[in-house]
């Protein structure tokens, strides 16, 4: 609320950081885990080489690097500034927090990030020119830098949905080793070993030597196997340690968004679990029982349901933060939490840096409402898109919709059943009632009066005529 | 002492029985033309998964469901708000007739514009037409059953037409309603059509479709029997073509489970029969074309009713589709193109007509 608000038609400022987040995860896990998969792969080619002068999986690693280096540096370069990017648009506050908090563990991260870089760029132009030996080295050297990066940015990530007592003291280790740290670190890694054994199907499905390929296709799926089999015991240490309050909104909902396991947060979960499944089968009907018949196509196919399941999973994760951007510290739209009371207080409009600037000039209600809308409803709902207000407020006149303001202002739980996934209604009675009077215009206009069937003689009975 | 059995041992034992290994020889011997329109052959088994979860889902829905007028709406509302993950499996069935139905249009297309209608594959196609309009009944007494506002005027519309049809029209509405008006007796009548004789009559029909695909095989495209015999290539149909097909069905569950995920199927208000139809009422997507066709006709054309000729142009292309293995038999090439001409007007039509009623 201190900064300008970035307006996203339609789609909202969140699914901009969604749809770049979800691609850049899905690229960053496969550097992290294909680093996994080149070194142990290369072991073997190393091994098959010197005790059988096999060479065969050398030369599908050296196509294999190549499309790793591509997708990971080309896509990496560009979804992974686009994340600051949107980040920074979006949820500057936010961001604000991250990078005041861990300063040095972000230049810390770069530099890591830059060895990976330089470390891949080695290893991929260094193939038949070094010795096979020392290639494997440099793999393994790769293997663990690429580890690093995860290992020191999933504090940073981790931070945000459990900061668990840095809310009280503030000291960043208390955020960064925070209760979530390490199931989700291991999760992670078991994830990224599934994708690159996915991302490993694409370029195995492509050999030529029937034998081999067969080989390599079940070889790669193979590295599904540790994710399936114990991804959801770490799963459920994951969801140990997150806050209660979330799995409860995950399972009993909230209206709007559905009671009980219909509710938003449960169908997605049970989504990426029905997914996962999915994938499980696939894998193992597909390159595992039957490789030959394992095309590219039916790859490409894979690749895409584990972008979806990533997608899924992703946005599981998100949901379970809310109403919290930073939990229990900075609120979806930036307001902090120790702030509702003197925000209520002052008035919404004055104690906000950038409404207050707006403010400066003469606003007319409808525009002080607007205002009132984009720095505290903006940052989740659209006017009409995602989480359109046109649906949610449905036919509510401005009176109803001021109850229900109302209702929404409140932080006691029993007397707001929303706060459990939005934050609450900050402001002076004034503030609300523009509020209210704006979102009233938001409402679909009332429909005209239903005529009956019988209406003018159509050409059937029941069908009105044509115009 | 103790008992020893491996699984050979049980396989022999089943086998003695129910003579699995012909079974499998038969299902190895069988094979799949492999070429660039292979892709199509999957539909048949996207269709199957999509049928088997209908039967699940439904029967499992007729645990909760009571089909009475004062408490179908009350029980559906039930099952979606109070019994656990009841909203999923009437999702699943609801958006599963209609992936079904999509499917099955797909089917129809690829399969007419392969030609696996002609000789002596005819009775496989007429089967299939059947299980298609036995589909459309499905969607149409199923429709009805949640008693909800939208289901209740567009089946009313729906029996509307069906009254409009000469001679017979108003006997076949009597017979559907159950009387005059919609009521306890058109909602008992639609829940028997849907749970016991629909499913009693496609049982067969499917049987005998897929019998009938055993027997004759998997039709290859013309262009592909014309290749030299070392160009033709084909793979087992087990285990490899099986695998795959299993493969697409993962994949087509993962669509339907995407769509129950994300937009749960949605109940409108209870139906109130005197009230006066809301505005925007429409069937359900696959009857939209038929709709609109109707919608854009005159109330006459010269002697005729606007209806009784939407209706005759309706039973002229479905005749067309019965008659085409008759028809285009693989000897003539004129006939052949004008085969081809007239699935693409027809796959035209429907596009045209269903997006027209949309967006109407």
């Amino acid at each position: 609320m201190n900064y300008p608000f970035w307006v996203v038609p339609w789609l909202g400022g969140g699914w901009v950081i969604g749809i770049i987040s979800i691609i850049h995860v899905f690229v960053s896990h496969f550097a992290v885990g294909g680093g996994a998969f080149l070194a142990i792969t290369e072991q073997m080619a190393y091994k098959r080489a010197t005790e059988h002068q096999d060479f065969r999986v050398y030369d599908y690693l050296k196509k294999h690097s190549l499309f790793f280096l591509l997708v990971t540096t080309v896509l990496g370069v560009i979804f992974g500034p686009g994340i600051w990017w949107s980040i920074s648009l979006a949820s500057p506050a936010a961001t604000g927090v991250l990078i005041q908090e861990y300063t040095l563990l972000w230049a810390f991260e770069y530099v890591v990030f830059a060895v990976e870089l330089a470390t891949f760029f080695v290893y991929y132009y260094t193939w038949d020119r070094m010795p096979r030996k020392r290639h494997l080295q440099l793999a393994w050297i790769y293997f663990f830098i690429s580890i690093l990066t995860l290992v020191t940015i999933n504090g940073m990530l981790t931070f945000l949905m459990t900061p668990g007592d840095w809310v009280e003291t503030h000291q960043w280790y208390d955020g960064y080793f925070n209760p979530t740290y390490w199931p989700s670190t291991v999760l992670r890694l078991l994830v990224m070993f599934g994708i690159a054994g996915m991302y490993a199907l694409v370029t195995s499905s492509k050999l030529q030597d029937e034998g081999f390929r067969t080989d390599m296709l079940r070889y790669s799926a193979k590295w599904l196997l540790p994710v399936f089999f114990l991804g959801p015991l770490v799963a459920y240490w994951y969801f140990l340690n997150v806050p209660q309050a979330s799995i409860d909104t995950v399972f009993d909902g909230i209206h709007n968004s559905g009671l009980g396991n219909l509710s938003i947060l449960a169908r997605a979960l049970y989504l990426s679990l029905i997914l996962s499944g999915a994938i499980l089968v696939y894998a193992f009907v597909g390159p595992y029982l039957n490789p030959r018949a394992f095309s590219f196509k039916a790859a490409l196919v894979f690749l895409v349901f584990g972008l979806i399941v990533t997608g899924v999973s992703e946005w599981v994760r998100e949901l379970l933060r809310k109403p919290y951007i930073v939990y229990g510290y900075m609120y979806s739209n930036s307001l902090l939490r120790e702030q509702v009371p003197a925000v209520n207080q002052a008035g919404f409009l004055p104690s906000a840096q950038w409404p207050r600037a707006m403010t400066e000039q003469p606003l007319s209600r409808w525009e002080q409402g607007e205002l009132m809308f984009r720095f505290q409803c903006m940052s989740c709902h659209t006017t009409r898109g995602y989480r359109s207000m046109e649906t949610l407020l449905g036919a509510r006149q401005s009176d109803d919709i001021r109850r229900l303001l109302e209702v929404m202002r409140s932080s006691d739980p029993a007397e707001n059943p929303y706060l459990g996934i939005m934050p609450p209604v900050v402001g002076h009675d004034d503030e609300l009632e523009a509020l209210a009077e704006y979102l009233s215009t938001l409402a679909p206009t009332p429909a005209p009066q239903p005529m009956p069937l019988e209406n003018t003689g159509p050409a059937i009975p029941g069908i009105p005529p044509a115009e | 002492m103790g008992i020893k059995l491996s699984t050979q041992d049980l396989y022999a034992w089943l086998d003695r029985r129910l003579s699995l290994s012909l079974y499998r020889e038969q299902a190895t011997k069988k094979t799949v033309p492999l070429h660039r329109q292979t892709f199509w052959y999957y539909m048949g088994g996207f269709l199957l998964v999509y049928f088997v979860s209908q039967v699940l889902t439904g029967a499992l829905l007729m645990v909760y469901y009571v089909p009475e007028i004062q408490s179908a709406y009350a029980s559906i509302l039930a099952l979606n708000s109070q019994v656990d993950f009841g909203w999923f499996f009437r999702s699943l069935h609801s958006w599963g007739a209609n992936i079904l139905v999509l499917f099955l249009f797909i089917h129809l297309f690829s399969t007419y514009f392969m030609k696996a209608y002609r000789p002596p594959r005819e009775i496989t196609w007429w089967t299939g037409l059947l299980l298609l309009a036995l589909m459309f009944g499905f969607g149409f007494t199923g429709y009805l059953l949640p008693w909800d506002e939208m289901a209740f005027f567009a089946t009313k519309i729906g029996i509307d037409i069906t009254a409009s049809l000469p001679l017979i029209g108003e006997e076949l509405a009597l017979l559907l309603r159950g009387g005059t008006e919609l009521g306890q007796g058109t909602l008992s009548r639609f829940f028997a059509i849907h749970v016991m004789f629909l499913p009693l009559i496609t049982l067969p029909v499917l049987g005998l479709h897929l019998l009938l695909i055993q027997l004759h095989g998997i039709s290859e495209p013309r262009w592909f029997q014309k290749l030299p015999a070392d160009k033709q290539t084909h793979e087992a149909f087990f285990p490899t073509f099986m695998l795959k097909d299993v493969m697409g069905w993962v994949v087509a569950f993962g669509l339907l489970a995407i769509l129950v995920a994300l937009r749960p199927w949605e109940l409108g208000p209870e139906a109130e029969p005197f009230a006066p139809a809301p505005e925007g009422i429409k069937p359900e997507w696959y009857f939209l074309f038929l709709f609109q066709l109707l919608r854009i006709l005159p109330g006459t054309i010269g002697p005729l009713e606007g209806e009784h000729v939407g209706m005759l142009l309706f039973g002229l292309a479905v005749a067309g589709l019965v008659l085409m293995p008759l028809w285009d038999t693989g000897q003539s090439t004129w006939r052949s193109r004008i085969a081809v001409g007239y699935g693409w007007t027809l796959l035209f039509l429907f596009v045209a007509l269903t997006i027209w009623g949309m967006l109407w």
